[in-house]
C-alpha cells in the first residue's frame, strides 16, 4: 500500500466521500427520519451484537448457574482464582477498617463521602483503587446527568422513560430510587462547587438524550464526567479520607457467608495485604476491556469486571448479564481513536448520522441499542458504510450540522474535548463530518441491587456500574453518572447505618473461594483461564511471545 | 485619546475605589484608557529588589501587550501605557528602563519568551497623574463643577512615584504635582513635611509596629499643620495610612482618625461625576462625613 | 446481505488493532522512539501509548482513561536535535521519528485542606491557601507545558486577582495531569489552585435556578409518592402503555 495522501486528517478517496455529506447537508437540516415503530425496533435489534448468534452462553456454576452472558464475561466467571487460598496468609491484617470502599469513581467517592456525612469517621473509612483515584469510566462520561427538574417534566416521566429504555426489565424500586434522588444529586453537586452548563437567564442548560421525552440533561460542557468527579474527589481529599491506590482487590474474604475483607494486591511491589472491614462497598465498574465480540471500547483501562467475578465467587447474585450496551457512536477513524466515545449530546444539538450517499438513514436519537444496530445494518446488510484505510466500516456523524442549527460558535462551546481529540489528528469536526461505528460502552447488568445499594451478601454494597438492576437490560444517556451519584451515596448511607447499628467484624476466611474451585473442578472447567484479569494485554504477539515470567 | 490601561491586581480587589475612580476622572478629561485584554502581575517587590533577570518577566510580557494593542489598532497611542498603581508603575517603569538600555538583557528575554513577539524596547510606561499634568492643569479646572472649596488637603507621595529619580514623575525632594492638581479641584493644600516619608510598605504583613509608627507620624504631622484629609496614588500606602488607622487608635488612644482619598476620588467628586463613581464607601475611614460638613456632598 | 454471525467476525477483525494488540504482519512504515533512553523501532502512527505497548511496556502506571480525560498519562519528550522539552498524553498523541520519551506517572503537589461551606468567596482566600500563587513571575512555562492548550499561567493570574469567574472559564478543561506543576520554576500547583477556584465559583458565583428549588420541594413533600405507587404496581403491559402514550417536548 502506498503513503496514503492526507487533507484535513483524512485520505483523499474519503475526502471525496466527505463532498457527498456537505451536497447534502442543507436539505437534510430540516428533515429527520421519524422515529422507529416498536416492530421496526425489533426487527433492526437482530444485527445487534447482543442477538446476533454465536456470541453468549450460559453460565455452568454458582448462584446464577443457567443464565446466559457474553462468552468473554463466562469465561472470567468461569475461571480460578489468581491465587489458590493455601498460598496466603490472611490472618496477619495490614488494615482494620469500618468500611472499605473498593473503586474511586462517582459511585466510590460519593459513597465514601456520604457514609462520612453520616456518621462514619474520616479514618475508619478506607478506599481503594486499582490505579489512581478517579482512574474510571466516570471520568470519561461527556454527555450529563438526567435529572427532572423542570416544570414540564417530573420524576415519574423520567421512570416511564428509563423503563422502556429499559425494555421494561429495570427493578422498578431501584429505578424510583434513581430518578426521585437525581435533582437532589444535581443540587448537592451544586453546593460541592461543581460548575454545569447554563443559560444567559441562569436557568441550567438542559437537552435531550437518546430516548427521552423530556429535555433533562445537565451537563458541564462535554467534560460532565471530570468535572462532577474531581469535584467530589477534591472534597474526599479535603477531608483527608484514606485512599491506597494501585492495590486492585483480587479477592474478597468472607466468614462463610458475610463478606468480612479483602485481599488487595499491590500492582508495583506485587504484595498482597489483608484489609478487614466491617461494611465493604464494591464500586469497580464495568467491563468494556474485555473487547466482547472483539468490540472496541470507549471504557478506561481498569474496566475488566474484576468486581462481580470475585463477588460471585462470595456468592453474590447477578442480574441483566446477558445484554451489554454498544455505544452507536465510538470513533471509527482515525486508527489510533479506534473505540472512543463521541457523547450521545452531539446528535442531541442536531449531529445527523449519514451514510456514503450522503442521506440521513435513521432518527438520530433512538435507544442506544436501537441506533448501534440501525449503524451496523446500514454498514454490513446495506453495505452504506464507508471504509477506513484500516478496513473498518463506519457511518458519517455529520458533526457540522450542529453550526447550522444552533449557529456559530455552538460546537466550540458545548464540545471542547471533542474538537480537542480531533484537532490532534488534524480533523476539524465543525467543517468536516467524522466517521463514527458502535463500540462497548457499558455493563447493563451486574450484581444485582436492591434500593439502598444492598446485595444478597451481608457486608456488600454495590454501586455503580458493577451493579445490576436499575437500567434493566439497557441503559439511557444521561443515568449512569446518576447511578454512581445515586448509588454511591444510598450505598454510603446505608452501609453508614449499618455500622451505627452495631455491625462487628468478622472472621476472615477464602473458604468461599475454596467450595468455587471446588465447583469449577466438579463442571470439568480446566485450570487454564484465572481471573480477575486486572488488566487487558495489548502487547501483542510479538512481545508476549518472548515473555518469559522469572 | 485611547490608551492601554494596566490595572495591577489590587484594583480588581481592595483598591477597587482607586480604578472606577481614576476610570471616570479620566473618561471626563477625554482620556479613554483601555483595559488589556490580558495583563499579569507586574511582579512588584520581586522585580525591584532583585536584579534577577527572571522577575522582569513579567513586566516584560505587559509592556509586549501593550506593543500588540499599538499594533492592533485597539488604541490610538503608539507604545504608550497609563497605570494607576504607583507600585506597579514603578516596577514597570523599571523593568522597561533596564532592557531598553541593555540590549542583552533585551535579548535574552525575548529569547526566554519564544512563543511571545519580540518586545521592541520602546514602551513607555506612564501614569494617570503624569498625563493629566501633561495635558495643563487648566484643562482640569475646565471640568470642574463642584470646586472642592474649604477642603484642606495633605497630598502624599510616598515613594514609588517619586523615587528613583530617573523613574519618579516628580521632583523627589519637593513633589508637587498632586498639590497643583487638588489646587485646580479647587482645594486648600496643606504641606506636609511627611509627605514623602516611606509608609512602611510590606512591612504591613509581618511587621505592622512598624507600619502603625510611620503611619501616625504621617498623619498626625498633616494634621498638626491643619490638614484634614491625605490623598495618595498607591494601594499599599491606602493600606497602610487608611485601614491600619484601626490599629492607630488603638495605640495612640488620642489619635483621631483623618480620611485618606486616592487622588482620583477627589477628581470624580470635583467632576460632579456622582458617590458612585468615588466610591467612598470602599475607603476605610469614611470620608463622606467631612465632606458633608464641606457641603461638598 | 453477510451474515450475522460473520458480520461480527468481520467487525472483529477489523478492530483488532485496539482489542488485542498490534501485529507486525500488518504494518508498512516505521519510525525509532527512545523509552527512557532505550531505542525500539514501531510502527508508524500510533500513538505514544500504543507504541509503548508494542515495545513490550506493560502499563500499571501512567495509563488511565486512553481517551484524553484522566491525565494519567503525563509525558515528556524532546526530539532528537531539537532544544525544547515538549509535554503529551500518550494516549492522545502520535509518535514520531526520534522522540525521547518519559512518563511521568505522579506530580508531588501540595494540596489545600479548606472546606468549601465555610470558605469566604473573597479575593483572599485562594491566596491564604496558595501564597505561593504570588511567586509567579509570569514566565508562561505551565502554559506551554499545558497538553490541553490551556491558558495556565493567565488563569494563575487571575487567581491572584481573585477573579474565579475567570480561572474558572479559563481552567474548565483542566485534566489535572501535573504538568505545570512538575515545569514551574516558582513552584506553584496550578491545578489544585484552578480546582478551589473553580468549586468555589460554581458554589458560591453560580445560582442555582429556583425551578430546580423548587422540584427539591415538592420531593420533600411527597408530591409525587402516590404516581410512584401506581408505577411501582403496574404491570407490564401497563408500563409499555404508558411509555407509548409519551409526548415528546417540542425541540
Amino acid at each position: 500500500m502506498a503513503e496514503l495522501k492526507f487533507i484535513g486528517g483524512y485520505p483523499e478517496y474519503m475526502r471525496e466521500l466527505i463532498e457527498k455529506v456537505n451536497s447534502t447537508r442543507a436539505q437534510r437540516k430540516d428533515y429527520t427520519p421519524p422515529a422507529m415503530t416498536p416492530q421496526q425496533r425489533e426487527e433492526v435489534l437482530q444485527v445487534h451484537p447482543d442477538f446476533a448468534p454465536g456470541g453468549k452462553r450460559a453460565i455452568s456454576i454458582g448462584v446464577n448457574k443457567g443464565d446466559i452472558g457474553p462468552n468473554e464475561v463466562i469465561d472470567l466467571l468461569e475461571a480460578y482464582p489468581l491465587v489458590t487460598p493455601k498460598e496466603i496468609d490472611i490472618s496477619n491484617v495490614d488494615y482494620e477498617v469500618d468500611l472499605l470502599i473498593i473503586g474511586g469513581g462517582l459511585a466510590g467517592t460519593a459513597a465514601a463521602l456520604w457514609a462520612n456525612n453520616e456518621g462514619v469517621a474520616t479514618e475508619k473509612i478506607l478506599l481503594v483503587n486499582k490505579l489512581r483515584h478517579g482512574d474510571s469510566n466516570s471520568i470519561m462520561a461527556q454527555g450529563g446527568t438526567q435529572a427532572a427538574d423542570r416544570a414540564n417534566d417530573s420524576p415519574a416521566i423520567h421512570f416511564i422513560d428509563a423503563m422502556g429504555g429499559g425494555h421494561y426489565t429495570n427493578k422498578p424500586d431501584v429505578l424510583k430510587g434513581l430518578v426521585e434522588d437525581a435533582p437532589y444529586i444535581i443540587h448537592w453537586l451544586k453546593e460541592m462547587g461543581t460548575i454545569f452548563d447554563k443559560e444567559p437567564n441562569g436557568d441550567y442548560v438542559e437537552r435531550w438524550g437518546g430516548g427521552t421525552c423530556r429535555k433533562r440533561m445537565h451537563a458541564c460542557a462535554d467534560y460532565t464526567g471530570l468535572e462532577e468527579l474531581r469535584v467530589i474527589i477534591d472534597e474526599f481529599r479535603t477531608r483527608g479520607i484514606p485512599v491506597l491506590e494501585h492495590n486492585p482487590v483480587i479477592e474478597l474474604l468472607t466468614d462463610g457467608s458475610k463478606v468480612t475483607g479483602v485481599v488487595l494486591w499491590n500492582l508495583e511491589t506485587h504484595q498482597y495485604k489483608i484489609v478487614r472491614a466491617k461494611a465493604t462497598i464494591l464500586a469497580t465498574g464495568g467491563f468494556g476491556r474485555l473487547h466482547i465480540r472483539g468490540f472496541p471500547t470507549t471504557n478506561h483501562y481498569g474496566a475488566t469486571y474484576d468486581g462481580p467475578v470475585i463477588a460471585y465467587r462470595a456468592g453474590a447474585k447477578l442480574l441483566d448479564t446477558d445484554t451489554v450496551q454498544y455505544h452507536p457512536t465510538g470513533a471509527a477513524y482515525p486508527q489510533q481513536i479506534i473505540g472512543l466515545l463521541l457523547t450521545e449530546k452531539l446528535r442531541s444539538m442536531g449531529a445527523q448520522p449519514v451514510n456514503v450517499d450522503g442521506e440521513a438513514f435513521v432518527f438520530p436519537l433512538e435507544p442506544r441499542d436501537v441506533e448501534a444496530s440501525a449503524f451496523i445494518r446500514e454498514c454490513y446488510v446495506h453495505d452504506k458504510g464507508i471504509v477506513t484505510p484500516t478496513g473498518m466500516r463506519g457511518v458519517w456523524l455529520d458533526t457540522p450540522m450542529i453550526e447550522l442549527k444552533n449557529g456559530p460558535g455552538s460546537t466550540a462551546k458545548a464540545f471542547p474535548g471533542m474538537i480537542r481529540m480531533y484537532k490532534r489528528f488534524d480533523i476539524d469536526m465543525i467543517k468536516d463530518p467524522v466517521l463514527v461505528f458502535p463500540t462497548l460502552h457499558y455493563q447493563n447488568g451486574g450484581v444485582e441491587t436492591d434500593p439502598w445499594g444492598c446485595t444478597n451478601l451481608e457486608g456488600l454494597w454495590v454501586a455503580g456500574e458493577v451493579s445490576g438492576g436499575v437500567h434493566g437490560k439497557n441503559r439511557l444517556m444521561g443515568n449512569s453518572t446518576l447511578d454512581c451519584l445515586v448509588y454511591g451515596r444510598r450505598s454510603g448511607m446505608s452501609a453508614a447505618k449499618y455500622l451505627k447499628n452495631g455491625a462487628k467484624f468478622g472472621k476472615l476466611s477464602l473458604d468461599h473461594v475454596d467450595r468455587y474451585v471446588k465447583m469449577l473442578k466438579d463442571a470439568g472447567i480446566k485450570p487454564e483461564r484465572k481471573a480477575p484479569i486486572i488488566l487487558p494485554e495489548y502487547r501483542g504477539k510479538a512481545v508476549l511471545a518472548r515473555m518469559i515470567d522469572l | 485619546m485611547k490608551i492601554p490601561y494596566y490595572p495591577g491586581c489590587s484594583l480588581k480587589t481592595s483598591a477597587k475605589n482607586l480604578e472606577v475612580s481614576a476610570l471616570a476622572a479620566a473618561e471626563k478629561l477625554g482620556i479613554e484608557m483601555v483595559e488589556m485584554p490580558r495583563w499579569n502581575c507586574c511582579g512588584t517587590v520581586f522585580s525591584l529588589t532583585s536584579d534577577d533577570l527572571m522577575h522582569h518577566v513579567a513586566s516584560v510580557r505587559n509592556l509586549v501587550r501593550v506593543q500588540e494593542m499599538s499594533e492592533n489598532g485597539s488604541v490610538d497611542t503608539t507604545n504608550k501605557m497609563v497605570t494607576l498603581c504607583s507600585m506597579c508603575f514603578n516596577t514597570m517603569k523599571s523593568a522597561a528602563k533596564r532592557v531598553r538600555e541593555n540590549a542583552e538583557d533585551l535579548v535574552k528575554i525575548n529569547s526566554f519568551m519564544d512563543t511571545e513577539p519580540d518586545y521592541n524596547g520602546n514602551v513607555q510606561v506612564l501614569h494617570l497623574l503624569e498625563i493629566i499634568r501633561d495635558m495643563g492643569f487648566d484643562k482640569v479646572s475646565a471640568k470642574v463643577t463642584r470646586p472642592l472649596e474649604g477642603l484642606k488637603i495633605a497630598p502624599y507621595y510616598g515613594c514609588m512615584l517619586i523615587r528613583p529619580k530617573e523613574i519618579g514623575i516628580d521632583d523627589p525632594e519637593d513633589p508637587t504635582i498632586g498639590a497643583q492638581l487638588f489646587k485646580a479641584l479647587g482645594a486648600e493644600i496643606v504641606d506636609n513635611p511627611f509627605k514623602k516619608v516611606c509608609c512602611g510598605a510590606y512591612h504591613t504583613v509581618h511587621n505592622k509596629d512598624t507600619v502603625i509608627e510611620l503611619a501616625h507620624d504621617i498623619l498626625t504631622h498633616a494634621q498638626e499643620e491643619g490638614g484634614e484629609a491625605i490623598s495618595t496614588s498607591c494601594p499599599l500606602c491606602a493600606f497602610n495610612l487608611d485601614n491600619r488607622q484601626k490599629e492607630i487608635k488603638e495605640k495612640y488612644l488620642k489619635f483621631k482618625e483623618m480620611p485618606v482619598f486616592y487622588f482620583s476620588q477627589l477628581m470624580t467628586l470635583a467632576f460632579g461625576l456622582g458617590e458612585d463613581a468615588c466610591m467612598f464607601e470602599a475607603n476605610y475611614v469614611d470620608p463622606r462625613p467631612l465632606l458633608k460638613s464641606k457641603n461638598l456632598l | 446481505m453477510e451474515d450475522k454471525k460473520d458480520i461480527m467476525q468481520i467487525i472483529a477483525d477489523a478492530n483488532k488493532s485496539v482489542t488485542t494488540g498490534i501485529d507486525s504482519a500488518d504494518i508498512e512504515h516505521w519510525v525509532w522512539i527512545h523509552i527512557m533512553g532505550r531505542a525500539y523501532q514501531v510502527p508508524a502512527g500510533l500513538t505514544i501509548m500504543q507504541a509503548m505497548e508494542y515495545a513490550g511496556y506493560k502499563f500499571i502506571t501512567s495509563a488511565g482513561c486512553r481517551a484524553g480525560f484522566c491525565g494519567a498519562c503525563a509525558t515528556m519528550y524532546r526530539k532528537e536535535g531539537e532544544y525544547k522539552l515538549q509535554t503529551a498524553m500518550a494516549c492522545q498523541t502520535r509518535v514520531e521519528d526520534g522522540m525521547f520519551l518519559v512518563q511521568i506517572p505522579f506530580a508531588p503537589a501540595q494540596e489545600a485542606t479548606y472546606d468549601i461551606t465555610k470558605e469566604p468567596y473573597a479575593a483572599s482566600t485562594l491566596l491564604e491557601h496558595y501564597p505561593e500563587i504570588a511567586r509567579c513571575v509570569a514566565c508562561n512555562t505551565c502554559t506551554k507545558a499545558c497538553p490541553q492548550d490551556l491558558e495556565v499561567m493567565d488563569y494563575i493570574q487571575d487567581a491572584l486577582r481573585g477573579d474565579y469567574k475567570k480561572v474558572a472559564e479559563r481552567s474548565f478543561d483542566c485534566i489535572q495531569c501535573g504538568l505545570c506543576a512538575v515545569r514551574c520554576p516558582a513552584e506553584i500547583t496550578q491545578f489544585n489552585v484552578g480546582m478551589l477556584a473553580r468549586r468555589m465559583y460554581g458554589r458560591y458565583g453560580m445560582t442555582e435556578p429556583e425551578y430546580a428549588k423548587a422540584r427539591l420541594t415538592e420531593l420533600d413533600q411527597g408530591k409525587y409518592d402516590k404516581e410512584f405507587k401506581k408505577l411501582l404496581a403496574a404491570d407490564v403491559e401497563e408500563l409499555k402503555k404508558r411509555y407509548a402514550a409519551r409526548e415528546r417536548e417540542a425541540d
